[in-house]
């Protein structure tokens, strides 16, 4: 299965090799952009930017597998990613990682079956001074209680 | 030239060398595993670090620069602690598999731990991660990953040597494991070296799986006989089979390397186009005869031409793929038994490595010692003989190898306007020969007999006998001495101190060479 | 208290857009720099004794002077990378006064020869690596970049380039490999990146905080800056401080203030109903204080390292009475086993090995040995791995175990606590 760069994807790479003065700098700049527009990085994806930038298949194989914000696998609509590192526990990660298991009705990294969140833990956000973090796609949200996790979640469902 | 002390031997080196490499030279081996002379310097394993006085912690010696006055110490009982320690850790996750594992005896893991392991254990098994086993990685390779231990040599060698890249560490922390991307295997024509710088049993050769245990093999020091590079190999055999050839080191040939061609060319001990038996066609018909019947029919068709049609009506062939002492052998039965001027041992292969590597554009592993002979000789070029064979002045061609595969389509194109000659081979395999033979007398291959080859850059080396040849096969150069005793036209070459007479006389190059000369590593003559 | 250096305008909610940021000053030191001979910028910054902010702490003026001035090609490197747990300090800078870090950066990348500079800024500060850009673009427009910036004939372009989720990729050689599209594993140094950095060529990497004190150096003098602080410890840092204290956050200080005013005046101490027990004094690689310890401390690099702990990254962390001493080390464990790289055998392994004993501790299946052997295999790692991670591991785990031995051996003994927060 062959995978086409969109035209889109293609201007920005080529913006970036004009930028880098190696041409492999542009392989996780562009791992970024080919996740943003289909979500995770499938194995075509991944040999289509192997063959444009001219590395082996399996350079970019070894990227994609030791950095975790590549999803190798489809993501929910919101993916929801929950600090379990040392001060967001002391202030309760814990039980907010129970309360979303139990209220999505899932597992650490699983996915609800309408699709529209995964759960996932991470480690430090950066953020410890307003613990309970979590991460959902790109964005922040902390100070996180119970309450302000069922609302947001309901404002997810609703679009 | 900084100067260093290293277990109390001072040594001067060069600047920008390493510990390991200086301690190497007053012959102290430091245990490692990542590090390899040929590869890049990457000091992960950990195995190699050694105390540096001044130094506030241990060093790794394969990526600690030498300094004037430096002085380290390899065997301290802190030195010692720390190996212990660092095979501790790799061993807390790898398999007990020593039992089916076929690096066993030769398992950096197995050695290190006799020399500075012992210990108990203290982990628990069901700690211990599963990884995956048994991965068919390539034609000639297996990869287990619960035995790898991360050194990243094979990683290295294929960004490297090969600069094919087919493997990468995949995941990190202790996920981290070798992996390809699926369906892109190591196939490359080096992919064997690999199994050779595996430290441990992590990638294996499928060829020599399960073969044998390696303490069972004896080595044989000699060349591979694929290619005009000539790399210098170790035969590993056990009650006349061999099992596999590993690369030897030779700084002016092949490194550590060798390519896989070369290293499975063993196999043609075993193969069906292998010539074990004499054979002569008459009328149609396959006559299999003992040697000694057969050379002398093969005489008597020899004897028969040259009434019939003068010695010149036979063509004498040598062949890149003999040795000196066999060229030589039917360049003196050509000249004095037979009597013709047409000779040809001079085969224009382009000489050179073809791949950055090592393998050479000449498919043949002594195009430069033939020629010598051929010069010797006053021979006629391979486009005269081609020429004399398309005006049927040729009646008899002698052959002694399969050189002329790869003139084929020449041949194809002159014999189909002109009479087929009758052919004598004196060949060992007859695959990829595209003529049909009339008389086939069968020859060891350079595994069963002593050789001198000269390789594309004139270094003079020696294939040894790893195997006898079996059934009263005899090199040719004897079987031709016979011959030309049975014709009565004496070549004098009864044994090997007669032929390396008659090579001094005869090649100026290699006046006065002896096997002892030529030794383990070759001797320059062109 | 000396002047705020680096949050003098972080009040200011309009003080990343770029009118605001010129009315409050900005960019003003920049004209005077580029006004100075680097050699001379290099000499104020060496003057002010300026240490890394990351962690590392390595006199910054020092680490610039060994960038050979010949070399054709140099970088300048600003690692925003911020993933030492505990530590949020750098998201202030980016988010609230991107102009300020970009000044540092232009100053410092003029000062070395630098004609492209990088901001590596981790992947999930998504919403930073935005402002940034932002910042970069208005900095152009405004002629603060680009070519002969302020017509002084100096050329600079600024780069953003997102990491991937990677804490090893806070590590300098690991995030230079990061930039040049490879997994971010560390190198072996020598070579230093000052002679073979990013691409090949001499390359300063600094972190934001230390380039963002820059430019207060170029104003007042490097002299100016020493004068602040403690001893060797000159200037003020970002403390960022977490846990269950009343007014968690990232606070200026001098640098040599005294941990106990700090907790007590800025941070509000600890929320109602909970008592001090441990403060992890600079980031989770630092060795763990007792709340004794750290109530007779001052914050600076000498007086920690007198304390048997570390300044690091500044990152306060302040562990209450209920918590489970075992469990708050289980969850350092799990991180670092998580974000070891898996280059250097003692790491890779010993990583998972400590956090499965330490995991079985904590749930009370030790068996006898296992403290010791989580201390073992921790000294094992100590001073032997390729890169500052082993130890960063192994100092947490001998300091936890040392100072609060009991809860381990308890544990391990099978008495449990059951204040356990970790979902494992």
């Amino acid at each position: 299965m062959h995978y086409s760069f969109s035209d889109n994807f293609k201007k920005k790479a080529e913006q970036l090799l004009g930028i880098y003065p190696q041409k492999e700098a542009v392989i996780i700049p562009l791992l970024h952009e080919l996740q943003r527009e289909l979500g995770y990085l499938p194995d075509e994806a991944m040999d289509a930017l192997a063959d444009y930038l001219k590395v082996p298949p399996v350079r970019i194989k070894g990227v994609v597998l030791f950095y975790t914000m590549f999803n190798r696998k489809p993501v929910g609509k919101f993916h929801i990613q929950v600090c379990r590192n040392i001060s967001c526990s002391l202030m309760g990660a814990g039980n907010i990682i129970d309360f979303l298991k139990k209220n999505l009705g899932i597992n650490e990294g699983e996915t609800t079956a309408d699709g529209y969140f995964t759960l996932s833990t991470v480690e430090c956000l950066g953020s410890c001074g307003t613990a309970p973090v979590m991460m959902v796609n790109d964005d922040y949200f902390e100070d996180l209680t119970m309450d302000k996790i069922e609302k947001l979640l309901k404002e997810f469902k609703n679009g | 030239m900084p100067r260093i002390t290293i277990d109390n031997r001072t040594i001067d080196v060069e600047a920008n060398t390493s510990i390991i490499k200086a301690a190497e030279r007053v012959g102290i081996y430091i245990p490692r595993y990542c590090y390899h002379p040929s590869l890049s310097i990457v000091a992960t394993c950990r195995m190699c670090i050694v105390e540096v006085e001044k130094a506030p912690k241990l060093m790794p010696a394969c990526s600690t620069q030498v300094m004037d006055g430096m002085v380290v110490h390899t065997d301290t009982e802190k030195v010692k602690s720390a190996r212990k320690e660092i095979l501790e850790f790799l061993l807390i996750n790898h398999p007990l598999d020593c039992p089916i594992c076929d690096q066993a005896g030769e398992c950096f893991l197995q050695d290190y731990y006799m020399d500075y392991g012992l210990y108990h254990s203290r982990f628990r098994q069901e700690d211990k991660i599963r990884r995956r086993k048994r991965r068919i990685i390539g034609n000639n390779l297996v990869l287990d990953n619960e035995r790898c231990i991360l050194c990243s040599r094979c990683v290295r060698f294929l960004q490297e040597v090969t600069k094919t890249e087919e493997l990468t560490v995949a995941e990190r922390g202790d996920n981290s494991e070798i992996d390809l991307r699926e369906g892109k295997t190591v196939d490359n024509p080096y992919s064997l070296n690999l199994a050779d710088i595996c430290p441990v049993g992590a990638i294996t050769s499928r060829d020599f799986r399960f073969q044998s245990r390696v303490w069972f093999l004896q080595r044989t020091n000699s060349i591979c006989t694929g290619c005009a590079t000539g790399c210098n190999v170790e035969a590993h055999h056990r009650n006349g089979k061999v099992y596999r050839l590993l690369p030897r080191h030779n700084g002016n040939v092949n490194g550590h390397w060798m390519c896989d061609f070369g290293r499975l060319s063993y196999k043609v001990l075993m193969s069906e186009s292998r010539v074990t038996k004499a054979d002569i066609r008459v009328n149609e018909g396959i006559n299999p005869g003992n040697i000694k019947d057969v050379l002398k029919e093969t005489i008597k068709i020899i004897e028969k031409i040259i009434k019939d049609n003068g010695a010149d009506s036979i063509g004498v062939m040598g062949s890149a793929n003999q040795s000196l002492e066999n060229n030589l052998a039917l360049a003196e039965f050509a000249r004095k038994s037979i009597g013709t001027k047409n000779i040809c041992m001079d085969f224009p292969f382009e000489q050179g490595i073809k791949d950055g590597i090592l393998i050479n554009k000449d498919p043949m592993p002594n195009s430069s010692g033939a020629r010598l002979i051929h010069t010797a000789n006053n021979g006629i070029s391979i486009d005269q003989f081609f020429s004399l064979l398309k005006a049927g002045r040729i009646k008899l061609v002698i052959v002694s190898g399969n050189d002329l595969y790869f003139f084929r389509e020449k041949l194809s194109e002159v014999l189909s306007d002109a009479p087929k000659p009758k052919i004598i081979g004196f060949m060992s395999d007859m695959s990829n020969f595209p003529w049909q033979v009339d008389c086939i007398l069968p020859v060891p291959t350079c595994f069963e007999e002593r050789g001198m080859f000269i390789n594309y850059a004139g270094l003079l080396q020696k294939t040894e006998p790893a195997v006898s040849a079996k059934d009263g096969i005899k090199p040719l150069w004897e079987l031709l001495n016979e011959a030309s005793l049975l014709m009565g036209k004496s070549i004098e070459l009864k044994d090997r101190s007669a032929i390396l007479g008659k090579l001094s006389q005869t090649i100026k190059e290699i006046n006065g060479i002896t096997y002892e000369k030529i030794g383990e590593k070759g001797v320059k003559v062109l | 208290m000396a002047e705020k250096v680096l949050f003098k305008n972080i009040n200011d909610p309009k003080q990343l857009e770029i009118e605001t940021c010129l009315k409050n000053g900005g960019y003003n030191i920049l004209k005077k720099a580029l006004s100075m001979k680097p050699e001379a910028l290099i000499e104020e910054v060496k003057k002010s004794n300026l240490r890394g902010r990351g962690g590392a702490g390595f006199p910054t003026g020092m680490k610039w002077s060994f960038i050979p001035k010949a070399a054709p090609r140099k970088y300048l490197v600003c690692n925003a990378d911020e993933g030492e747990p505990g530590t949020f300090k750098d998201r202030v800078i980016i988010e609230k006064d991107p102009h300020l870090l970009l000044e540092g950066i232009i100053i410092s990348s003029y000062a070395i020869g630098a004609y492209q500079a990088y901001i590596y800024i981790r992947g999930e500060f998504v919403k930073g690596a935005r402002i940034l850009e932002k910042a970069i673009s208005d900095a152009y427009k405004n002629g603060f970049l680009g070519k002969n910036i302020l017509n002084s004939g100096y050329n600079l372009d600024v780069i953003v380039h997102r990491g991937a989720g990677a804490y090893i990729c806070g590590e300098e050689t690991a995030l230079l490999e990061s930039i040049e599209g490879k997994r971010g594993l560390p190198r072996v140094k020598p070579p230093f990146p000052a002679q073979v950095g990013l691409f090949g060529c001499p390359t300063v990497i600094n972190n934001v905080e230390t380039l963002a004190a820059v430019p207060a150096i170029v104003a007042k003098g490097g002299d100016w800056y020493a004068g602040i602080g403690k001893g060797k410890s000159t200037g003020t840092k970002l403390f960022s401080i977490s846990g269950p204290v009343k007014k968690p956050g990232v606070y200026e200080v001098d640098l040599g203030y005294p941990f106990k005013n700090f907790f007590e005046e800025y941070a509000g101490g600890m929320l109602d109903g909970k008592k001090l027990k441990a403060v992890i004094p600079g980031g989770s690689s630092t060795p763990v204080l007792t709340a004794e310890e750290a109530m007779n401390v001052a914050l600076d690099y000498e007086s920690l390292q007198s304390a048997g702990s570390m300044l690091g990254s500044g990152a306060i962390i302040i562990i209450d009475d209920k918590t489970c001493m075992v469990d708050a080390l289980y969850i350092l464990v799990r991180f670092y086993h998580h974000e070891s790289c898996g280059q250097c055998t003692p790491c890779r392994e010993g990583s998972g090995w400590i956090e499965k004993v330490l995991h079985r501790i904590e749930k009370g299946k030790g068996v006898p040995g296992d403290v010791e052997l989580i201390e073992s295999v921790a000294n094992n790692i100590m001073g032997r791995t390729l890169c500052p991670f082993g130890d960063a591991l192994a100092m947490p785990v001998l300091s936890f175990v040392k100072k609060f031995r009991h809860e381990f051996i308890d544990h391990a003994a099978g008495k449990i606590c059951g204040r356990a927060v970790a979902r494992a």
